[in-house]
């Protein structure tokens, strides 16, 4: 700590360049903070106790095959199921000031949908609303924020699936749930009205009874229709989620190697940078170890300014990333698709051992071979 | 008066150790870069390369893509028997009639994905020239057989000529491997339609392909096929529809995008650092070229010229470096990703082109006048009377 006063100094002593190489960093680590949240956000999508017990069932062949609606009642009457209820993807398309925005839209058996869903929070009389009147809409609030509706405004929603567009009045707002108030569900009797009877389910979705019956549940419903024509794959809400950004293909190995060639990149930057900041005092060094430093001492101290401008970097990056992802509308941004990104502890605390790695090897060699120089040898170096 | 460039290189060679890890540093920012736009560039010419100019795809109104469309069949026998279709040596019209459905199937790595199936006829192959069968035979009619692009066999499971594809409670043959270059069909099985059709009980086509007579006709088809207010269809040019889908970049793009913002001001910096220290090491250099009657603005001109010099050394060997990810690519087969619009496999090739390179050439000469200009600035501001007094 006594050395606390020269480190600082050193740090100071080109304030321009230690402000640049600080910079550097920081843009560097910015961007790394960004790509494992990212990253994160995809593949670990956030599991409560509720969204644990929930799971999904779909044809077998693949999402875009319908189901027939009778399997609900089958489904309900299984082994360990607390309840379900069915939906459909609508394809909604709303016309927002001339251009097409898709919507996570769902035409839904209303009758467990709380049961199924209990972290929806809504106001209990605009759940009772939605719940009595068929021509209405359940609005996610970051949606409605996004489209500007209110409740009771009534909102025209096209589909790119079905030969039908729905007329609806928004009789609740919520929040919470598994897509985290970025849906719209309306009746499923609605929809199949507008569809002339002819309305189809896509997938089941599930409560199971206990954490225990999960697995056991996906089983029996799976052995239930397996010798039908219509098959079904039954899985977690979790497992469910991962098969989307799987089909995305290797975003992981993509997002990791990129990380990796800018910490490399960055790396060689501040190596650089230090070996230059050596380089020009090499007398100075010489001094100190004539004054009696030791050479532990002299490479303890070069080793820690660069740790210490690595860390500062590191630290402002990836805040400046927490900060930044908060204030801006991710909803908006990505259409829709990520509802936020929220820079996590982790994310922070491995971004710091990065800033961290960065600075040991960035000072290592030139510092080690300053710290090595025979004094005689730096005090004549001009 | 021009101070001549050697001069530059030569100071850049002096402290080689530090023109070679700034080089290094911009060179993998700039491979990186690369990288991406291969990526998008892969992914957008496939679809931008699939397609007739003649032909017109006729739809379910409001359905963007195949897989969410679906009408009766009668309406099939109207359209193909307009007046603007062209017809073939037989008299018969130009035009098919196909079904598509998906099928989510495990790659060879394990991941699952969504797969086109097309359920179409001989005609499906004589209407697009582009796609051949290079292996095995076509699909039989009435049979559970199916052809599958190269592409898709390389990277699926169960999709290698003769092997049996589980489909459900069914068995399909993979009985002929098709190519289709650089296409959208590159990422589809195909089949007998009848037989799809019957097997997923959907008695529906999915889009009706017609072949215009002349480029002019096209229109007349379009016109003619969403005025017949009795079906609610979309008439679209073919080519027009695959350019829709390359939408589906818009992903990587933003991420490319992203990446190189942040990643250009990092290696700014870099490049700011370095010109700082050479400059304010050769102080009495400058004095001296400008005692010598060199001007400020040859000074300032000079310096920046070293920086682009230095970051351009970094574009070369990003280019050199990203020799080995495309050779990576080569050897490991085709990407692919999922395309938003069809919700399935979109195969693509990685191609870093010479276009690339020189894009990657540009990016690096910003960041060298970025990061040149500020140093050399101060350079030319510097003072004569103290600069030699020093």
């Amino acid at each position: 700590m006594k050395y606390l006063r020269l480190l600082l100094k050193s740090v100071f002593r080109n304030s321009l360049r230690s402000v640049l190489t600080v910079s550097g960093i920081a843009a560097a680590l910015f961007l790394i903070a960004t790509l494992l949240t990212v990253l994160d956000t995809l593949t670990n999508p956030p599991e409560t106790p509720d969204s644990a017990l929930r799971l999904i069932s779909r044809h077998k062949i693949s999402l875009m095959n319908a189901l027939p609606t009778n399997y609900l009642e089958k489904i309900q009457g299984v082994e360990g199921v607390d309840s379900a209820y069915g939906s459909m993807w609508f394809g909604g398309v709303y016309d927002y000031k001339g251009v097409d925005q898709y919507l996570g839209m769902f035409a839904v058996s209303t009758e467990d949908f709380f049961r199924v869903n209990p972290d929806i929070e809504l106001p209990e009389e605009q759940k009772e609303a939605w719940l009595a009147d068929r021509s209405t809409a359940l609005v996610g609030a970051k949606t409605a924020d996004r489209f500007g509706w209110k409740l009771g405004d009534t909102v025209h929603f096209k589909s790119n699936l079905f030969p039908v567009s729905v007329e609806l009045k928004i009789a609740a707002l919520y929040e919470g749930g598994a897509d985290q108030g970025g849906g719209v569900y309306f009746h499923w009797e609605y929809f199949n009205q507008a569809m002339q009877n002819n309305g189809i389910m896509g997938t089941f979705s599930i409560r199971a009874e206990s954490a225990q019956a999960v697995p056991l549940v996906a089983e029996r419903i799976d052995s239930l229709f397996n010798n039908t024509t219509q098959p079904t794959k039954t899985e977690t809400e979790k497992a469910f989620m991962l098969g989307f950004v799987e089909m995305m293909g290797n975003v992981q190995l993509l997002i990791g190697s990129i990380c990796l060639a800018v910490i490399f990149a960055v790396v060689l930057i501040a190596a650089n940078t230090m070996a230059m900041s050596i380089r020009e005092r090499v007398r100075e060094i010489g001094v100190l170890k004539a004054l009696g430093f030791q050479s532990r001492h002299v490479l303890g101290l070069l080793v820690s300014e660069s740790l210490l401008l690595a860390l500062v970097g590191a630290l402002l990056g990836s805040w400046g990333a927490k900060f930044v992802m908060g204030a801006i509308d991710m909803v908006t941004l990505s259409g829709g698709m990520i509802q936020s990104l929220d820079v996590n502890t982790v994310v922070l605390a491995t971004c710091a051992c990065i800033g961290a790695a960065i600075g040991l090897l960035a000072a290592g060699v030139p510092a080690g071979r300053a710290a090595r120089r025979p004094v005689l040898d730096s005090l004549r170096h001009v | 008066m021009k101070i001549p460039l050697k001069y530059n290189l030569r100071s850049l060679w002096v402290r080689r150790t530090g023109t070679l890890m700034t080089g290094l540093g911009i060179g993998l920012t700039v491979a990186v870069l690369l990288t991406m736009i291969a990526l998008v560039n892969g992914l957008v010419s496939t679809f931008v390369s699939t397609g007739q100019a003649t032909d017109v795809m006729v739809m379910r109104k409001g359905s963007a893509s195949e897989p969410n469309s679906w009408f009766g069949r009668d309406i099939y026998q109207e359209l193909r028997l307009l007046p603007a279709v062209a017809r073939d040596e037989g008299g018969e019209p130009l035009a098919v009639g196909e079904i598509i459905v998906v099928i989510n199937h495990p790659r060879l790595n394990g991941d699952s994905s969504n797969v086109m199936v097309r359920g179409t006829s001989e005609r499906g192959l004589v209407m697009r020239p582009e796609v051949g069968l290079v292996e095995g035979r076509m699909f039989r009619k009435g049979v559970r057989e199916l052809i599958a692009s190269r592409s898709l066999s390389r990277r699926f499971q169960d999709m290698a000529l003769g092997d049996t594809l589980p489909i459900a409670a069914n068995e399909w043959t993979i009985v002929g491997i098709f190519e289709a270059g650089n296409t959208a069909y590159s990422s589809e099985l195909w089949g007998d339609y009848d037989e799809i059709a019957q097997v997923w009980n959907r008695p529906i086509y999915s889009s009706v392909t017609l072949r215009a007579q002349s480029p002019e006709d096209v229109d007349a088809i379009i016109t003619a096929a969403e005025e017949d207010r009795r079906f609610q269809l979309d008439g679209m040019r073919q080519k027009e529809y695959f350019q829709i889908q390359t939408a589906s970049a818009v992903g990587i793009i933003t991420l490319g995008l992203f990446v190189a913002i942040m990643m250009g001001i990092g290696s700014s910096f870099a490049a700011m650092n370095m010109m700082y220290a050479t400059i304010m090491a050769r102080f009495p250099e400058i004095g001296t070229l400008r005692a010598l009657g060199f001007k400020r603005r040859s000074i300032l001109f000079s310096f920046v010229v070293e920086a682009i010099v230095l970051a351009l050394i970094g574009g070369v060997l990003g280019c050199i470096l990203a020799i080995p990810i495309q050779v990576y690519a080569w050897m490991t087969g085709p990407m692919g990703s999922m395309n938003f619009i069809t919700f399935s496999e979109a195969v693509f090739n990685f191609r870093i082109t010479p276009f690339i390179m020189a894009l990657g050439m540009v990016f690096s000469l910003v960041v060298g006048i970025f990061g040149g200009f500020f140093p050399a600035f101060r350079a030319a501001r510097l003072k004569l009377i103290d600069v030699l007094r020093d």
